[in-house]
C-alpha cells in the first residue's frame, strides 16, 4: 500500500520546493521559466503517476490531457479581454479535459493491458489531429494567448500570470497541492480500492467493488490533475504548440513516472526534474562539450537504457521507504465479534442452470436447492463442470440459461461486483490474494465491502479482528500476503471473505495443496463458520469432503447426477459408477 | 471513380507495406512478449538503407537484397544487446528502454544522413505509368510493390502455417514456458524471431522509399500506425494484423479523399470502434 513519505523524503520535497520558490533572488530569467516548465511537467507527470502507480493503468495519451489544459486557457482568454481571470482559466483547465476524459474513459476503461495503452494513445492522437489539422485553435501554428491570466480582488490585481516570478510561486503551490491531494486520495479509502485494482482486479470485483466504475473516476482525476499542469505550461510563454498533446510527450510522460519510480508519487516529481536537468545538462556544451551536446540525445538513450537496467525501481528505490504501521485490533474488538459476523445465512436455489462455450455444454440443466447454515460439497471428476458451476453463481461468467435464486430473489443476471454485494463470496481455484499487500491491509480492503451495507468504519474494524482472530492469522496480521505459504494464503483468502461479510461462501478447492494438519484446520474452521454462513466448496479431498459437508452435490458432464447426505451418496450405484476407481477415498469409505 | 479505385489501390499497396511492418511487431510482443517502441525505427533504417545501397548500385531491389541481410544481422544485435534483458520484465520498463533506443537511432540517423528528405528512384525498368482503363494509369513500380508484398505475405503464412520453425513460433506464440520445457532453445528463437521481424520492417521501409520520401520522422508514423494495426487485429495474430493492415491502408487512402479534414483521425476512430466491439480485437484473445 502506498504511505506517506519517509523523514528524509519529506525533507528533500520541502527542500526542493522552497529551493524552486527562491530562484528568482539568484537566478535570471532562463532559469526561472526552466524551473516553471519543470514543475508544470511534475504536476503532469504525478497525474499520470496517479494511474500508473495507483490504479494500475498505463496511459499512452496522458499528454491529451495536459494539452487540453493548456488549450482551456486559450479558450477563455480571448484576444479583446484586458485582463484573463485566472479563477476561470484554472477551472477551465481542469474541466475541458475532466469532461473529454469522463467521454473516454468510458471505452478505455473496458479494455486491459495493452489494449488499454492503445485505446489511450488512439484517443489522444485524434485530439491531437483535431487541433492539428482543424482552425479551431491556431491548427499546426499553434495557439497564442494574448492575455495572460491574472487574478483580482477588488479591482486590485492580486497575482499576474505575465509576472515571471508570479508565475513560478503559482507552480510552485500547485504541485505542492497536486502533491498532497494525490497522496490523500491514493490512500484514503477509495484510493485503497485503486490500489486493489492493480493488485487483483478479478479479486476487487469478487469482494463487490465494480472496477470499471473505479477505474474510470481515477482515469477522470488523472487527467484533471494533468490539466492543471497543462494551465501553468501555457501560461509560461503564452503559446500552445498541438505537439504537447502528441504521444511523444506521453511516451516522455511514462518515461519521467518510471525514472522516478512507479507509484512513489513524490518519485513523478524528481523524474521529471531530473529528466529536465539530464536533457539541460547534456545539452550544454560548456558543461560536457561538444561531441556529447551536439548528440544529446545519444546520451539521454544511454543515460535511460542504464537506469532501465540498473535501478528498476527508480530514484525512489534509493530513499528510505516509511515502515508500515503494524497492525493492531480495535479496543472492542473481543466483546462483539458477532456484531461482525452475517445476520442470517441465506438459502441458494438453483434451476435449470446451463452454459454453453459454443459446442460444449459445460453446465448443463443444473437444479439444485442449498439450505443455509450448511456445509454442502460439490463433487465431480476432472471436466465435471464444477469450476464453470462457481463461475456461473458469483456471476464471472454470464449463464446461458436457468436462473439463480438467493433467498427466493432472482441474481442470475447480476454482475460479479454486484453478486459479491448481495452476500456472495467466492474463493478461487488459484489463490487469489493482494500479494504486495499485508494481511491486515488484505483484510481492511475487504472488510471495506462491507460499506456497501451500511456498515460503520469501526464494525468495519471489528470484522478484520473477527477474521484474522478466526482464521487463526493475527500473529502473520503484519506480513505481506506474498510471503505467505500456500496453505496461509488459502486461509487468507477465507479471511477476506468474513471480512467482507459474505454470508454465502464459494470455496473452489479450498484444501488444495494443503498437508493434513493444514486441512484439519481448515476444515474446523468450514465448521465454525457453517454456524452464521452458507458454504459451498469444491473439492477433490473425499475424506475433507465426507467429512465435514451436510449435503453432497454430484456433477457430471455437466449434469447433476445426485444430491444429498453423504451417506446416501456413497450408497447411491450411480455414482459408485462414475467414480468407480477414480477416488479411492469414496471406496474406502463405502 | 477512377479517384476512387486508384485510391483503392493506393490503399491496398499501403496496407501491404504496413502489414511487412506490423507483423515483425505483432510476433515480436507476441512469442517475446516486449512492447517494442523502436520497432519504427527499423523501418527508418530500411528506408535510408535504400537510399544509400541504391547510390551505391543503381537499383532499388539490388539494395534490398544487400540491405535484409545487413538488417536482420543488425536486428539480431539488438536482440542479443537490449531486447533480451527485457524479456520477463514489466511493459513499463520495455516502453522505457526502446523510446531510449528511438532517441538513440534518430540521432545517428541525423549524424549520417542530416535532416533533409531525400527521394529514391524507382527502377528504371519499372518506371512509367500502365494503363488500367480509357482514362486511368496507374504506375507500374507501385503495382510490382503490391504484387511482391503479396508475394512475401503468402510466403509468411505458408512459413508459419506449413514448416517446423513456424510450427515453434506458433507454439511460442500460444505458451511460451511450455515451448521452453520441451527442449527448444528459446534464446534462439526469440533472436531468429526478433531479427527477422527487423528484416521485415526494414524491407518494408526499403520497397517504400521509392514511392515516398525518405526523411527523418518516417519511423514513427509507421510505428503507430503498425500498432494499430496490431490491436485491431489482436495481439500476436498474423491474420488480425493482415486484415487490419489491409483496413487500415484502405481506409486511409480513402479518408484522404473524401473526408480531409478528418483524415488523421479516421484510423484511430477505426480502431476504437473495432476495441468497442472486441475489446481485444479482431482475433484476440484476452491476455494477461
Amino acid at each position: 500500500m502506498i504511505r506517506l513519505p519517509s523523514l528524509p523524503v519529506l525533507a528533500l520535497l520541502g527542500l526542493l520546493l522552497i529551493g524552486f520558490a527562491a530562484l528568482p533572488a539568484f537566478a535570471g530569467p532562463y532559469e526561472v521559466k526552466f524551473a516553471t516548465r519543470v514543475l508544470a511537467t511534475a504536476v503532469f507527470v504525478l497525474g499520470l503517476d496517479l494511474l500508473i502507480g495507483v490504479t494500475g493503468l498505463v496511459s499512452f495519451g496522458h499528454a491529451a490531457w495536459f494539452g487540453l489544459g493548456a488549450y482551456a486557457v486559450w479558450f477563455v482568454t480571448p484576444p479583446d479581454w484586458e485582463a484573463a481571470n485566472l479563477p476561470l482559466a484554472l477551472l477551465a483547465a481542469v474541466a475541458l479535459p475532466g469532461v473529454v476524459a469522463a467521454v473516454v474513459g468510458l471505452f478505455a476503461v473496458r479494455t486491459r493491458a495493452f489494449y488499454f495503452i492503445m485505446v489511450t494513445l488512439a484517443a489522444s492522437q485524434m485530439i491531437f489531429a483535431f487541433f492539428h489539422d482543424t482552425r479551431v485553435a491556431g491548427g499546426s501554428d499553434g495557439a497564442s494567448i494574448d492575455v495572460k491570466p491574472a487574478l483580482e480582488i477588488a479591482g486590485r490585481t492580486v497575482l499576474d500570470l505575465s509576472n515571471r516570478n508570479a508565475l513560478l510561486w503559482l507552480a510552485v503551490a500547485a504541485l505542492a497541492l497536486a502533491y498532497v491531494f494525490v497522496l490523500t486520495l491514493a490512500r484514503s479509502r477509495f484510493g485503497r480500492v485503486l490500489q486493489g485494482l492493480k493488485a487483483n482486479e478479478t479479486r476487487m470485483n469478487a469482494l463487490g467493488f465494480d472496477g470499471a466504475k473505479y477505474k474510470w473516476a481515477s482515469f477522470v482525476i488523472a487527467a484533471m490533475v494533468a490539466g492543471l499542469g497543462g494551465a501553468i505550461y501555457a501560461s509560461i510563454d503564452g503559446f500552445v504548440p498541438p505537439e504537447i498533446l502528441g504521444w511523444r510527450e506521453s511516451g516522455l510522460a511514462i518515461m519521467m513516472v518510471v525514472l522516478g519510480g512507479v507509484g512513489s508519487l513524490w518519485g513523478a516529481i524528481l523524474g521529471a526534474l531530473v529528466y529536465a536537468l539530464a536533457e539541460e545538462i547534456l545539452k550544454s556544451s560548456d558543461l560536457v562539450g561538444a561531441a556529447i551536446s551536439d548528440h544529446w540525445p545519444i546520451a539521454m538513450g544511454v543515460l535511460l537504457i542504464a537506469a532501465v537496467l540498473g535501478a528498476p525501481k527508480g530514484l525512489a528505490g534509493w530513499l528510505p521507504e516509511r515502515r508500515a504501521r503494524p497492525w493492531s485490533p480495535p479496543a472492542d474488538a473481543e466483546t462483539s465479534t458477532a456484531a461482525a459476523a452475517p445476520s442470517r445465512p441465506p438459502r441458494l436455489e438453483v434451476d435449470g442452470l446451463r452454459r454453453t462455450f459454443g459446442g460444449l455444454t459445460a453446465v448443463d440443466g443444473v437444479a439444485v436447492a442449498f439450505e443455509p447454515a450448511r456445509i454442502h460439497a460439490v463433487i465431480g471428476p476432472n471436466g465435471a463442470g464444477k469450476t464453470t458451476f462457481t463461475n456461473l453463481l458469483s456471476g464471472a461468467l454470464p449463464v446461458s440459461g436457468g436462473t439463480i435464486r438467493l433467498d427466493g430473489v432472482d441474481v442470475t443476471a447480476l454482475s460479479a461486483p454486484a453478486k459479491a454485494r448481495r452476500g456472495i463470496g467466492r474463493s478461487f481455484q488459484r489463490t487469489n490474494v493482494l500479494p504486495g499487500f499485508t494481511v491486515a491491509e488484505n483484510c481492511e480492503l475487504s472488510a471495506q465491502a462491507r460499506g456497501f451495507a451500511g456498515a460503520s468504519r469501526a464494525e468495519e474494524a471489528r470484522a478484520v479482528a473477527h477474521a484474522l482472530a478466526a482464521t487463526g492469522l493475527v500473529d502473520r496480521a503484519d506480513r505481506t500476503a506474498a510471503s505467505l505459504s500456500h496453505g496461509e494464503q488459502r486461509q487468507l483468502e477465507i479471511a477476506m471473505l468474513i471480512a467482507s461479510g459474505a454470508k454465502l461462501l464459494i470455496l473452489d478447492e479450498p484444501l488444495a495443496g494443503s498437508g493434513p494438519e493444514e486441512t484439519a484446520r481448515l476444515t474446523a474452521l468450514l465448521k465454525d463458520l457453517a454456524v452464521d454462513h452458507t458454504i459451498l466448496i469444491i473439492e477433490h479431498d473425499m475424506d475433507a469432503v465426507f467429512a465435514c459437508a451436510d449435503t453432497v452435490s454430484v456433477l457430471v458432464g455437466g449434469r447433476l447426477l445426485a444430491h444429498g447426505a453423504p451417506d446416501e451418496i456413497r450408497r447411491d450405484a450411480a455414482v459408485r459408477e462414475a467414480y468407480l476407481g477414480r477416488f479411492a477415498g469414496l471406496e474406502d469409505a463405502a | 471513380m477512377d479517384l476512387v479505385l486508384v485510391q483503392i489501390f493506393n490503399g491496398i499497396q499501403y496496407g501491404f507495406l504496413i502489414f511487412l511492418a506490423a507483423s515483425g511487431l505483432t510476433l515480436v510482443f507476441g512469442i517475446l512478449g516486449v512492447i517494442n517502441l523502436a520497432h519504427g525505427s527499423f523501418y527508418m533504417l530500411g528506408a535510408y538503407l535504400a537510399l544509400s545501397l541504391t547510390e551505391a548500385t543503381g537499383d532499388v531491389f539490388l539494395a534490398c537484397l544487400l540491405g535484409i541481410p545487413l538488417a536482420a544481422v543488425f536486428g539480431w544485435a539488438i536482440e542479443r544487446l537490449f531486447i533480451r534483458r527485457l524479456y520477463g520484465r514489466d511493459h513499463l520498463q520495455q516502453v522505457l528502454l526502446t523510446f531510449a533506443l528511438i532517441l538513440i537511432f534518430n540521432e545517428v540517423q541525423r549524424m549520417l544522413w542530416g535532416n533533409y528528405p531525400h527521394s529514391v528512384p524507382a527502377p528504371t525498368w519499372l518506371s512509367g505509368s500502365i494503363r488500367l482503363t480509357d482514362t486511368l494509369a496507374y504506375p507500374i513500380y507501385r503495382l510490382a510493390l503490391t504484387v511482391i508484398c503479396a508475394a512475401l505475405a503468402a510466403a509468411m503464412f505458408f512459413v508459419i502455417r506449413k514448416t517446423g520453425v513456424g510450427r515453434l513460433i506458433r507454439a511460442g506464440e500460444s505458451n511460451r514456458e511450455m515451448t521452453e520445457l520441451l527442449g527448444f532453445d528459446a534464446n534462439r528463437l526469440y533472436g531468429l524471431v526478433f531479427a527477422a521481424g527487423v528484416a521485415l520492417a526494414a524491407l518494408a521501409g526499403m520497397l517504400a522509399a521509392p514511392v515516398e520520401s525518405v526523411y527523418p520522422g518516417i519511423g514513427e508514423r509507421i510505428l503507430i500506425i503498425s500498432f494499430v494495426v496490431v490491436v485491431i487485429g489482436g495481439i500476436g495474430s498474423l491474420e488480425g494484423a493482415f486484415l487490419g493492415a489491409l483496413a487500415i491502408g484502405v481506409a486511409d487512402a480513402l479518408g484522404k479523399v473524401f473526408l480531409p479534414d478528418f483524415a488523421g483521425v479516421l484510423v484511430y476512430a477505426l480502431m476504437a470502434t473495432v476495441l468497442v466491439v472486441r475489446p481485444a480485437g479482431l482475433f484476440g484473445r484476452t491476455i494477461r
